[in-house]
Protein backbone atom coordinates (compact mmCIF):
# COMPACT_ATOMS: atom_id res chain seq x y z
CA UNK A 1 0.00 0.00 0.00
CA UNK A 2 1.34 3.44 -0.93
CA UNK A 3 1.30 5.86 2.02
CA UNK A 4 2.24 8.71 -0.29
CA UNK A 5 0.90 8.89 -3.79
CA UNK A 6 1.80 11.95 -5.86
CA UNK A 7 0.68 12.17 -9.47
CA UNK A 8 1.79 14.73 -12.03
CA UNK A 9 2.69 17.37 -9.45
CA UNK A 10 3.62 20.73 -10.88
CA UNK A 11 4.79 23.83 -9.08
CA UNK A 12 6.09 27.03 -10.68
CA UNK A 13 7.74 30.01 -9.04
CA UNK A 14 7.29 32.63 -11.72
CA UNK A 15 9.06 31.24 -14.75
CA UNK A 16 10.99 28.64 -12.76
CA UNK A 17 9.56 25.12 -12.93
CA UNK A 18 10.47 23.92 -9.44
CA UNK A 19 8.50 20.70 -9.88
CA UNK A 20 7.41 19.57 -13.30
CA UNK A 21 4.87 16.79 -13.71
CA UNK A 22 6.39 14.73 -10.92
CA UNK A 23 4.94 11.39 -9.84
CA UNK A 24 6.06 9.47 -6.79
CA UNK A 25 4.87 6.65 -4.54
CA UNK A 26 6.16 5.74 -1.09
CA UNK A 27 5.15 2.28 0.03
CA UNK A 28 4.22 1.49 3.60
CA UNK A 29 7.06 0.16 5.76
CA UNK A 30 9.78 1.35 3.38
CA UNK A 31 12.61 3.85 3.63
CA UNK A 32 12.63 5.91 0.47
CA UNK A 33 15.37 8.31 -0.47
CA UNK A 34 14.63 11.37 -2.53
CA UNK A 35 17.91 12.10 -4.25
CA UNK A 36 18.89 15.09 -6.25
CA UNK A 37 21.26 18.03 -6.43
CA UNK A 38 20.53 21.35 -4.74
CA UNK A 39 17.63 23.03 -6.54
CA UNK A 40 16.33 19.75 -7.97
CA UNK A 41 12.87 20.25 -6.44
CA UNK A 42 13.16 17.99 -3.39
CA UNK A 43 12.09 20.53 -0.78
CA UNK A 44 9.23 21.82 -2.93
CA UNK A 45 8.02 18.24 -3.41
CA UNK A 46 8.22 17.53 0.31
CA UNK A 47 6.38 20.74 1.18
CA UNK A 48 3.58 19.79 -1.20
CA UNK A 49 3.40 16.33 0.37
CA UNK A 50 3.19 17.95 3.80
CA UNK A 51 0.42 20.29 2.68
CA UNK A 52 2.24 23.54 3.40
CA UNK A 53 2.59 24.36 -0.29
CA UNK A 54 -0.20 24.09 -2.83
CA UNK A 55 0.68 22.45 -6.14
CA UNK A 56 -0.26 24.35 -9.29
CA UNK A 57 -1.40 21.07 -10.78
CA UNK A 58 -1.50 17.37 -9.96
CA UNK A 59 -2.80 15.23 -7.15
CA UNK A 60 -1.34 14.22 -3.77
CA UNK A 61 -2.72 11.68 -1.37
CA UNK A 62 -1.06 10.89 1.94
CA UNK A 63 -2.68 8.01 3.82
CA UNK A 64 -5.32 8.36 1.09
CA UNK A 65 -6.15 11.98 2.02
CA UNK A 66 -5.43 15.42 0.62
CA UNK A 67 -2.70 16.88 2.85
CA UNK A 68 -3.63 20.59 2.53
CA UNK A 69 -4.62 21.87 6.01
CA UNK A 70 -5.47 18.30 7.01
CA UNK A 71 -5.43 18.18 10.80
CA UNK A 72 -5.99 14.41 11.11
CA UNK A 73 -3.12 13.68 8.79
CA UNK A 74 -0.68 15.80 10.74
CA UNK A 75 -1.19 13.62 13.79
CA UNK A 76 0.20 10.67 11.80
CA UNK A 77 3.26 12.38 10.35
CA UNK A 78 6.56 13.50 11.85
CA UNK A 79 8.48 16.21 10.03
CA UNK A 80 12.14 17.19 10.08
CA UNK A 81 13.08 20.23 8.03
CA UNK A 82 16.59 21.07 6.87
CA UNK A 83 16.54 24.23 8.94
CA UNK A 84 14.53 23.63 12.05
CA UNK A 85 12.91 26.60 13.78
CA UNK A 86 11.28 26.50 17.15
CA UNK A 87 10.31 29.24 19.60
CA UNK A 88 13.86 30.19 20.61
CA UNK A 89 13.48 31.24 24.24
CA UNK A 90 11.89 28.07 25.59
CA UNK A 91 13.82 25.22 27.17
CA UNK A 92 14.14 22.07 25.10
CA UNK A 93 12.32 19.81 27.54
CA UNK A 94 9.63 22.43 28.29
CA UNK A 95 8.90 22.89 24.61
CA UNK A 96 8.75 19.15 23.99
CA UNK A 97 6.41 18.76 26.97
CA UNK A 98 4.23 21.40 25.34
CA UNK A 99 4.31 19.35 22.12
CA UNK A 100 3.29 16.29 24.17
CA UNK A 101 0.25 18.23 25.39
CA UNK A 102 -0.49 19.26 21.81
CA UNK A 103 -0.67 15.63 20.74
CA UNK A 104 -2.15 14.35 23.99
CA UNK A 105 0.76 12.03 24.82
CA UNK A 106 2.22 11.72 28.35
CA UNK A 107 4.74 14.46 29.13
CA UNK A 108 7.31 11.84 30.10
CA UNK A 109 7.68 11.18 26.36
CA UNK A 110 9.63 14.48 26.10
CA UNK A 111 12.56 13.13 28.09
CA UNK A 112 12.31 9.78 26.31
CA UNK A 113 12.79 11.30 22.86
CA UNK A 114 15.54 13.63 24.07
CA UNK A 115 17.39 10.60 25.40
CA UNK A 116 16.74 8.75 22.13
CA UNK A 117 18.67 11.42 20.19
CA UNK A 118 21.33 11.78 22.90
CA UNK A 119 20.19 15.21 24.00
CA UNK A 120 19.27 14.24 27.55
CA UNK A 121 21.95 16.52 28.98
CA UNK A 122 20.64 19.53 27.04
CA UNK A 123 17.12 19.27 28.43
CA UNK A 124 17.45 22.47 30.47
CA UNK A 125 18.98 24.55 27.69
CA UNK A 126 17.08 27.18 25.79
CA UNK A 127 16.44 26.15 22.18
CA UNK A 128 18.41 29.14 20.90
CA UNK A 129 21.48 27.90 22.83
CA UNK A 130 21.66 24.61 20.88
CA UNK A 131 24.35 24.15 18.23
CA UNK A 132 23.28 23.46 14.63
CA UNK A 133 23.82 19.74 15.09
CA UNK A 134 21.99 19.64 18.41
CA UNK A 135 19.13 21.62 16.93
CA UNK A 136 18.81 19.05 14.15
CA UNK A 137 18.73 16.24 16.70
CA UNK A 138 16.13 18.21 18.63
CA UNK A 139 14.08 18.46 15.44
CA UNK A 140 14.23 14.68 15.10
CA UNK A 141 13.15 14.25 18.73
CA UNK A 142 10.32 16.72 18.09
CA UNK A 143 9.19 14.72 15.05
CA UNK A 144 9.03 11.48 17.04
CA UNK A 145 7.05 12.73 20.05
CA UNK A 146 3.71 11.35 18.87
CA UNK A 147 5.09 8.07 17.47
CA UNK A 148 4.18 8.89 13.87
CA UNK A 149 3.57 6.20 11.25
CA UNK A 150 5.38 8.26 8.63
CA UNK A 151 8.43 10.48 9.05
CA UNK A 152 9.37 12.93 6.31
CA UNK A 153 12.82 14.45 6.60
CA UNK A 154 14.27 17.07 4.30
CA UNK A 155 18.08 17.10 4.30
CA UNK A 156 17.97 15.91 7.88
CA UNK A 157 21.72 15.43 8.19
CA UNK A 158 22.85 18.52 6.29
CA UNK A 159 24.13 20.40 9.36
CA UNK A 160 25.66 17.48 11.19
CA UNK A 161 29.22 16.27 11.66
CA UNK A 162 30.03 12.75 10.37
CA UNK A 163 29.58 11.05 13.73
CA UNK A 164 26.27 12.76 14.39
CA UNK A 165 25.17 11.82 10.87
CA UNK A 166 26.03 8.21 11.42
CA UNK A 167 24.22 8.20 14.79
CA UNK A 168 21.14 9.72 13.23
CA UNK A 169 21.11 7.17 10.42
CA UNK A 170 21.40 4.40 13.00
CA UNK A 171 18.41 5.94 14.71
CA UNK A 172 16.49 5.96 11.43
CA UNK A 173 17.17 2.25 10.96
CA UNK A 174 16.20 1.52 14.56
CA UNK A 175 12.92 3.39 14.17
CA UNK A 176 12.15 1.56 10.98
CA UNK A 177 12.93 -1.86 12.40
CA UNK A 178 11.46 -1.49 15.88
CA UNK A 179 8.48 0.79 15.31
CA UNK A 180 7.68 0.07 11.64
CA UNK A 181 7.99 3.73 10.75
CA UNK A 182 7.88 4.52 7.04
CA UNK A 183 10.42 7.16 6.08
CA UNK A 184 10.87 9.54 3.20
CA UNK A 185 14.33 11.08 3.39
CA UNK A 186 15.64 13.68 1.02
CA UNK A 187 19.33 14.27 0.68
CA UNK A 188 22.07 15.10 -1.75
CA UNK A 189 24.58 13.12 0.30
CA UNK A 190 24.29 9.81 -1.45
CA UNK A 191 26.44 7.36 0.53
CA UNK A 192 24.35 7.86 3.65
CA UNK A 193 21.09 7.27 1.80
CA UNK A 194 22.41 4.08 0.26
CA UNK A 195 23.07 2.88 3.80
CA UNK A 196 19.49 3.17 4.95
CA UNK A 197 17.16 3.33 1.96
CA UNK A 198 15.53 0.36 0.31
CA UNK A 199 14.16 2.43 -2.56
CA UNK A 200 14.99 5.77 -4.14
CA UNK A 201 13.58 8.40 -6.43
CA UNK A 202 16.16 10.34 -8.38
CA UNK A 203 14.94 13.84 -9.00
CA UNK A 204 16.45 16.59 -11.08
CA UNK A 205 15.02 19.78 -12.54
CA UNK A 206 11.69 19.01 -10.92
CA UNK A 207 11.23 15.59 -12.53
CA UNK A 208 11.67 12.05 -11.25
CA UNK A 209 14.16 10.33 -13.56
CA UNK A 210 14.25 6.97 -11.87
CA UNK A 211 12.14 5.50 -9.13
CA UNK A 212 12.05 2.08 -7.49
CA UNK A 213 13.83 -0.50 -5.36
CA UNK A 214 17.56 0.03 -5.17
CA UNK A 215 18.48 -3.44 -6.47
CA UNK A 216 16.16 -3.05 -9.44
CA UNK A 217 17.64 0.32 -10.30
CA UNK A 218 21.19 -0.97 -10.00
CA UNK A 219 20.30 -3.76 -12.37
CA UNK A 220 18.51 -1.51 -14.82
CA UNK A 221 21.09 1.23 -15.05
CA UNK A 222 24.38 -0.52 -14.46
CA UNK A 223 24.13 -3.56 -16.76
CA UNK A 224 25.74 -1.89 -19.75
CA UNK A 225 28.11 0.31 -17.79
CA UNK A 226 31.80 -0.20 -17.21
CA UNK A 227 33.73 1.69 -14.57
CA UNK A 228 37.41 2.39 -15.39
CA UNK A 229 39.68 3.85 -12.73
CA UNK A 230 42.60 5.88 -14.06
CA UNK A 231 45.07 8.64 -13.19
CA UNK A 232 43.97 10.75 -16.21
CA UNK A 233 40.18 10.46 -16.50
CA UNK A 234 39.66 13.25 -19.01
CA UNK A 235 42.35 12.04 -21.40
CA UNK A 236 41.05 8.47 -21.23
CA UNK A 237 37.49 9.71 -21.82
CA UNK A 238 38.69 11.43 -25.00
CA UNK A 239 40.36 8.23 -26.24
CA UNK A 240 37.46 5.92 -25.41
CA UNK A 241 34.88 8.25 -26.91
CA UNK A 242 36.17 7.34 -30.38
CA UNK A 243 35.06 3.69 -30.00
CA UNK A 244 31.94 3.11 -32.14
CA UNK A 245 29.96 1.15 -29.53
CA UNK A 246 30.39 3.73 -26.74
CA UNK A 247 27.08 5.47 -26.03
CA UNK A 248 27.97 7.74 -23.15
CA UNK A 249 30.91 8.65 -20.92
CA UNK A 250 30.98 10.47 -17.61
CA UNK A 251 34.29 11.40 -15.99
CA UNK A 252 35.12 12.28 -12.41
CA UNK A 253 38.35 12.75 -10.48
CA UNK A 254 38.97 9.03 -10.07
CA UNK A 255 37.95 7.58 -13.40
CA UNK A 256 35.28 7.26 -16.06
CA UNK A 257 31.98 5.42 -16.40
CA UNK A 258 31.33 4.17 -19.90
CA UNK A 259 27.96 3.09 -21.22
CA UNK A 260 28.24 0.73 -24.17
CA UNK A 261 25.84 -0.84 -26.68
CA UNK A 262 24.21 -4.16 -25.80
CA UNK A 263 26.76 -7.03 -25.76
CA UNK A 264 29.80 -4.81 -26.29
CA UNK A 265 31.22 -4.86 -22.77
CA UNK A 266 33.88 -7.46 -23.69
CA UNK A 267 35.02 -5.29 -26.61
CA UNK A 268 35.56 -2.41 -24.22
CA UNK A 269 37.59 -4.65 -21.92
CA UNK A 270 39.84 -5.52 -24.89
CA UNK A 271 40.09 -2.08 -26.49
CA UNK A 272 40.58 0.14 -23.46
CA UNK A 273 44.01 -1.15 -22.37
CA UNK A 274 45.27 -0.78 -25.98
CA UNK A 275 44.04 2.80 -26.19
CA UNK A 276 45.49 3.56 -22.77
CA UNK A 277 48.89 2.23 -23.75
CA UNK A 278 48.84 4.32 -26.91
CA UNK A 279 47.83 7.45 -25.03
CA UNK A 280 50.17 6.71 -22.12
CA UNK A 281 47.34 6.66 -19.63
CA UNK A 282 47.57 4.41 -16.59
CA UNK A 283 44.59 2.09 -15.98
CA UNK A 284 44.06 1.36 -12.30
CA UNK A 285 41.09 -0.97 -12.65
CA UNK A 286 38.11 -1.98 -14.77
CA UNK A 287 34.85 -3.30 -13.38
CA UNK A 288 31.42 -3.91 -14.76
CA UNK A 289 28.26 -2.34 -13.42
CA UNK A 290 27.57 0.33 -10.84
CA UNK A 291 28.62 -0.32 -7.32
CA UNK A 292 27.23 2.65 -5.49
CA UNK A 293 24.23 4.91 -5.30
CA UNK A 294 26.50 7.70 -6.42
CA UNK A 295 27.32 5.78 -9.61
CA UNK A 296 23.67 4.99 -10.17
CA UNK A 297 22.87 8.65 -9.76
CA UNK A 298 25.51 9.57 -12.34
CA UNK A 299 24.07 7.09 -14.81
CA UNK A 300 20.54 8.37 -14.39
CA UNK A 301 21.58 11.98 -14.72
CA UNK A 302 23.68 11.10 -17.78
CA UNK A 303 20.68 9.39 -19.34
CA UNK A 304 18.61 12.47 -18.54
CA UNK A 305 21.15 14.53 -20.49
CA UNK A 306 20.80 12.22 -23.48
CA UNK A 307 17.01 12.34 -23.29
CA UNK A 308 17.05 16.12 -23.28
CA UNK A 309 19.52 16.25 -26.16
CA UNK B 1 -3.72 8.61 23.44
CA UNK B 2 -5.82 11.28 25.18
CA UNK B 3 -7.07 14.38 23.37
CA UNK B 4 -4.45 17.05 22.88
CA UNK B 5 -4.96 20.77 23.27
CA UNK B 6 -3.02 22.25 20.37
CA UNK B 7 -4.83 25.61 20.31
CA UNK B 8 -4.13 26.47 23.94
CA UNK B 9 -0.54 25.28 23.73
CA UNK B 10 0.25 27.30 20.60
CA UNK B 11 -1.42 30.33 22.19
CA UNK B 12 0.67 29.82 25.33
CA UNK B 13 3.84 29.35 23.30
CA UNK B 14 3.17 32.50 21.25
CA UNK B 15 2.35 34.51 24.40
CA UNK B 16 5.58 33.30 26.04
CA UNK B 17 7.56 34.65 23.09
CA UNK B 18 5.52 37.88 22.69
CA UNK B 19 5.55 38.96 26.36
CA UNK B 20 8.86 37.81 27.73
CA UNK B 21 9.87 41.31 28.87
CA UNK B 22 6.70 43.28 29.75
CA UNK B 23 8.57 46.60 29.95
CA UNK B 24 6.18 48.45 27.67
CA UNK B 25 3.13 47.27 29.59
CA UNK B 26 4.63 48.23 32.96
CA UNK B 27 5.59 51.64 31.61
CA UNK B 28 2.09 52.18 30.24
CA UNK B 29 0.54 51.19 33.56
CA UNK B 30 2.74 53.60 35.51
CA UNK B 31 2.06 56.35 33.00
CA UNK B 32 -1.69 55.86 33.18
CA UNK B 33 -1.67 55.95 36.98
CA UNK B 34 0.62 58.98 36.99
CA UNK B 35 -1.61 60.87 34.57
CA UNK B 36 -4.66 60.30 36.74
CA UNK B 37 -2.97 60.91 40.05
CA UNK B 38 -1.19 64.17 39.30
CA UNK B 39 -2.96 66.19 36.70
CA UNK B 40 -6.04 65.22 34.75
CA UNK B 41 -8.53 64.93 37.53
CA UNK B 42 -7.94 68.57 38.50
CA UNK B 43 -8.52 69.71 34.93
CA UNK B 44 -11.40 67.30 34.44
CA UNK B 45 -13.21 68.36 37.60
CA UNK B 46 -13.22 71.96 36.36
CA UNK B 47 -15.16 70.97 33.22
CA UNK B 48 -18.81 71.94 32.86
CA UNK B 49 -20.42 68.51 32.46
CA UNK B 50 -19.97 64.93 33.57
CA UNK B 51 -19.84 63.79 29.94
CA UNK B 52 -17.03 66.19 29.12
CA UNK B 53 -15.20 65.13 32.26
CA UNK B 54 -15.35 61.47 31.20
CA UNK B 55 -14.22 62.38 27.69
CA UNK B 56 -11.29 64.36 29.05
CA UNK B 57 -10.24 61.69 31.55
CA UNK B 58 -10.44 58.77 29.14
CA UNK B 59 -8.81 60.60 26.23
CA UNK B 60 -5.93 62.08 28.19
CA UNK B 61 -5.21 58.82 30.01
CA UNK B 62 -5.11 56.97 26.71
CA UNK B 63 -2.56 59.23 25.00
CA UNK B 64 0.90 57.74 25.54
CA UNK B 65 -0.24 54.30 26.76
CA UNK B 66 -2.19 53.87 23.55
CA UNK B 67 0.93 54.67 21.54
CA UNK B 68 2.99 52.27 23.66
CA UNK B 69 0.47 49.47 23.17
CA UNK B 70 0.23 50.29 19.50
CA UNK B 71 3.99 49.72 19.19
CA UNK B 72 3.65 46.53 21.24
CA UNK B 73 0.87 45.18 19.00
CA UNK B 74 2.73 46.19 15.82
CA UNK B 75 5.85 44.46 17.14
CA UNK B 76 3.89 41.32 18.05
CA UNK B 77 2.24 41.12 14.64
CA UNK B 78 5.33 42.00 12.62
CA UNK B 79 7.85 39.89 14.53
CA UNK B 80 5.52 37.36 16.16
CA UNK B 81 3.82 36.47 12.90
CA UNK B 82 5.90 37.95 10.06
CA UNK B 83 9.11 36.88 11.80
CA UNK B 84 7.75 33.39 12.44
CA UNK B 85 6.82 33.10 8.75
CA UNK B 86 10.26 34.36 7.76
CA UNK B 87 12.18 32.03 10.07
CA UNK B 88 10.00 28.95 9.68
CA UNK B 89 8.38 28.66 13.11
CA UNK B 90 4.94 28.75 11.45
CA UNK B 91 6.10 25.79 9.35
CA UNK B 92 6.74 23.95 12.62
CA UNK B 93 3.29 24.92 13.93
CA UNK B 94 1.81 23.61 10.68
CA UNK B 95 3.09 20.15 11.55
CA UNK B 96 0.76 20.09 14.58
CA UNK B 97 -2.83 18.81 14.43
CA UNK B 98 -4.38 22.27 14.30
CA UNK B 99 -6.03 23.98 11.33
CA UNK B 100 -4.46 27.05 9.75
CA UNK B 101 -7.34 29.24 10.93
CA UNK B 102 -6.80 28.20 14.53
CA UNK B 103 -3.05 28.71 14.29
CA UNK B 104 -3.63 32.26 13.05
CA UNK B 105 -6.26 32.83 15.74
CA UNK B 106 -3.85 31.64 18.44
CA UNK B 107 -1.12 33.95 17.12
CA UNK B 108 -3.49 36.94 16.89
CA UNK B 109 -4.98 36.31 20.32
CA UNK B 110 -1.47 36.42 21.71
CA UNK B 111 -0.34 39.41 19.66
CA UNK B 112 -3.50 41.54 19.95
CA UNK B 113 -5.91 39.94 22.41
CA UNK B 114 -3.59 39.85 25.40
CA UNK B 115 -2.33 43.38 24.66
CA UNK B 116 -5.91 44.68 24.43
CA UNK B 117 -6.89 43.00 27.71
CA UNK B 118 -3.79 44.47 29.41
CA UNK B 119 -4.43 47.91 27.97
CA UNK B 120 -8.09 48.11 28.93
CA UNK B 121 -7.36 46.46 32.27
CA UNK B 122 -4.91 49.27 33.04
CA UNK B 123 -7.29 51.95 31.79
CA UNK B 124 -10.25 50.55 33.70
CA UNK B 125 -8.30 50.22 36.95
CA UNK B 126 -7.13 53.83 36.62
CA UNK B 127 -10.69 55.01 35.94
CA UNK B 128 -12.09 53.02 38.88
CA UNK B 129 -9.44 54.48 41.19
CA UNK B 130 -10.16 58.06 40.14
CA UNK B 131 -13.89 58.40 39.43
CA UNK B 132 -15.66 55.22 40.64
CA UNK B 133 -19.05 56.89 40.89
CA UNK B 134 -19.07 58.06 37.26
CA UNK B 135 -18.34 54.74 35.58
CA UNK B 136 -21.66 52.90 35.67
CA UNK B 137 -23.88 55.88 34.77
CA UNK B 138 -21.62 56.62 31.77
CA UNK B 139 -20.66 53.11 30.72
CA UNK B 140 -22.03 53.51 27.18
CA UNK B 141 -20.01 56.68 26.62
CA UNK B 142 -16.86 55.11 28.12
CA UNK B 143 -17.15 52.09 25.84
CA UNK B 144 -17.68 54.37 22.83
CA UNK B 145 -14.58 56.38 23.76
CA UNK B 146 -12.49 53.23 24.10
CA UNK B 147 -13.86 51.80 20.84
CA UNK B 148 -13.26 55.06 18.94
CA UNK B 149 -9.70 55.48 20.18
CA UNK B 150 -8.75 51.86 19.61
CA UNK B 151 -10.30 51.64 16.13
CA UNK B 152 -7.32 53.31 14.48
CA UNK B 153 -4.87 50.90 16.14
CA UNK B 154 -6.79 47.86 14.95
CA UNK B 155 -7.12 49.23 11.43
CA UNK B 156 -3.37 49.71 11.06
CA UNK B 157 -2.80 46.35 12.77
CA UNK B 158 -4.90 44.67 10.09
CA UNK B 159 -2.81 46.40 7.39
CA UNK B 160 0.42 45.20 9.04
CA UNK B 161 -1.04 41.71 9.30
CA UNK B 162 -1.77 41.63 5.57
CA UNK B 163 1.71 42.92 4.77
CA UNK B 164 3.32 40.40 7.12
CA UNK B 165 1.45 37.55 5.40
CA UNK B 166 2.19 38.81 1.90
CA UNK B 167 5.88 39.60 2.25
CA UNK B 168 6.67 37.14 5.08
CA UNK B 169 9.19 39.52 6.56
CA UNK B 170 8.69 40.87 10.07
CA UNK B 171 11.00 43.90 9.88
CA UNK B 172 9.57 45.23 6.61
CA UNK B 173 5.98 44.74 7.86
CA UNK B 174 6.79 46.77 10.98
CA UNK B 175 8.32 49.59 8.93
CA UNK B 176 5.28 49.64 6.63
CA UNK B 177 2.93 49.74 9.63
CA UNK B 178 4.77 52.60 11.30
CA UNK B 179 4.93 54.46 7.97
CA UNK B 180 1.15 54.04 7.48
CA UNK B 181 0.56 55.18 11.07
CA UNK B 182 2.57 58.38 10.65
CA UNK B 183 1.27 58.98 7.13
CA UNK B 184 -2.33 58.94 8.38
CA UNK B 185 -1.30 61.12 11.35
CA UNK B 186 0.32 63.70 9.06
CA UNK B 187 -2.60 63.57 6.63
CA UNK B 188 -4.98 64.14 9.55
CA UNK B 189 -3.06 67.26 10.63
CA UNK B 190 -3.10 68.63 7.08
CA UNK B 191 -6.82 67.90 6.73
CA UNK B 192 -7.51 69.57 10.10
CA UNK B 193 -5.63 72.67 9.01
CA UNK B 194 -7.41 72.66 5.66
CA UNK B 195 -10.79 72.19 7.37
CA UNK B 196 -10.24 75.03 9.83
CA UNK B 197 -9.08 77.36 7.04
CA UNK B 198 -11.72 76.48 4.49
CA UNK B 199 -14.61 75.59 6.77
CA UNK B 200 -15.19 72.42 4.76
CA UNK B 201 -15.57 69.22 6.76
CA UNK B 202 -15.59 66.78 3.85
CA UNK B 203 -11.97 65.62 4.17
CA UNK B 204 -12.27 65.59 7.94
CA UNK B 205 -15.19 63.18 7.65
CA UNK B 206 -13.04 60.93 5.44
CA UNK B 207 -10.29 61.01 8.07
CA UNK B 208 -12.88 60.18 10.74
CA UNK B 209 -13.59 56.97 8.86
CA UNK B 210 -9.96 55.94 9.36
CA UNK B 211 -9.69 57.39 12.86
CA UNK B 212 -13.11 57.81 14.54
CA UNK B 213 -11.49 59.67 17.47
CA UNK B 214 -11.49 62.66 15.08
CA UNK B 215 -15.31 62.53 15.01
CA UNK B 216 -15.31 62.51 18.81
CA UNK B 217 -13.03 65.56 18.85
CA UNK B 218 -15.45 67.30 16.47
CA UNK B 219 -18.40 66.33 18.66
CA UNK B 220 -16.81 67.81 21.77
CA UNK B 221 -15.57 70.88 19.91
CA UNK B 222 -11.88 70.15 20.28
CA UNK B 223 -11.10 70.88 16.64
CA UNK B 224 -9.88 74.45 16.17
CA UNK B 225 -11.59 76.83 13.75
CA UNK B 226 -15.13 76.85 12.45
CA UNK B 227 -15.43 73.65 10.44
CA UNK B 228 -19.19 73.49 10.42
CA UNK B 229 -19.28 69.89 11.55
CA UNK B 230 -20.69 68.88 14.88
CA UNK B 231 -21.60 65.19 14.70
CA UNK B 232 -23.94 63.74 17.29
CA UNK B 233 -22.81 60.76 19.38
CA UNK B 234 -25.01 58.56 17.19
CA UNK B 235 -23.11 59.78 14.11
CA UNK B 236 -19.84 59.14 15.92
CA UNK B 237 -21.06 55.60 16.57
CA UNK B 238 -21.63 55.19 12.81
CA UNK B 239 -18.06 56.28 12.11
CA UNK B 240 -16.78 53.83 14.72
CA UNK B 241 -18.92 51.07 13.22
CA UNK B 242 -17.76 51.84 9.68
CA UNK B 243 -14.14 51.78 10.79
CA UNK B 244 -14.54 48.41 12.52
CA UNK B 245 -16.31 47.11 9.41
CA UNK B 246 -13.30 48.05 7.23
CA UNK B 247 -10.97 46.46 9.80
CA UNK B 248 -13.10 43.30 9.92
CA UNK B 249 -12.91 43.01 6.11
CA UNK B 250 -9.12 43.30 6.21
CA UNK B 251 -8.90 40.64 8.93
CA UNK B 252 -11.26 38.44 6.92
CA UNK B 253 -9.00 38.76 3.85
CA UNK B 254 -5.99 37.91 6.00
CA UNK B 255 -7.72 34.79 7.35
CA UNK B 256 -8.82 33.65 3.89
CA UNK B 257 -5.34 34.18 2.51
CA UNK B 258 -3.61 32.40 5.39
CA UNK B 259 -5.96 29.43 5.44
CA UNK B 260 -6.52 28.92 1.72
CA UNK B 261 -3.62 30.28 -0.25
CA UNK B 262 -0.53 31.03 1.78
CA UNK B 263 2.28 28.69 0.78
CA UNK B 264 4.99 28.39 3.38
Amino acid sequence: MALINAENLTKHYGIVHAVDNLSLQVEEDSIMGLIGPNGAGKTTTIKMILGVLKPDDGLIKVFGENPWDNVNLRAKIGVVYEKAFFPPHQKTVSYLERVCRIYGVPESRAKEVLALVNLGEASDRQIKALSAGMLQKFAVAHALIHKPKLVIADEMTANLDPIARSDLLDLVLKLHEQENVTLLLSSHILPELSRVCDSVAIINRGKVWAHGKLEELYEKFSAKTVRISTDQPEKLAELVKALPYVENITADSRGISVKVSEGKEDNLYEDTPKLARKGQVKILGIESGSTSLEELYRQVIAQEGETQA
Amino acid sequence: MKKGRPFLEILASAAYEDYRFPILEIFAFLFALGQFAFSNLNVASSLRSEELMIYWLVSSAMGLPLFIFLILIFKNIAYGLGGDLEKGTIQTYLSYPLSRKKILTAKLLSAIGIAVILFFGIQTVALVVQVPALILPNIGLILLLYAANFAYVLLITSIILLFALLIKKGGVALIVGIAVYFAIGIATSIVLLFASLSGSAMFLQAVALLNPATALSAHYGYIPGNIGWNPSLTEVTYYVGANYFITAILFFIAYRYFSRRLSI
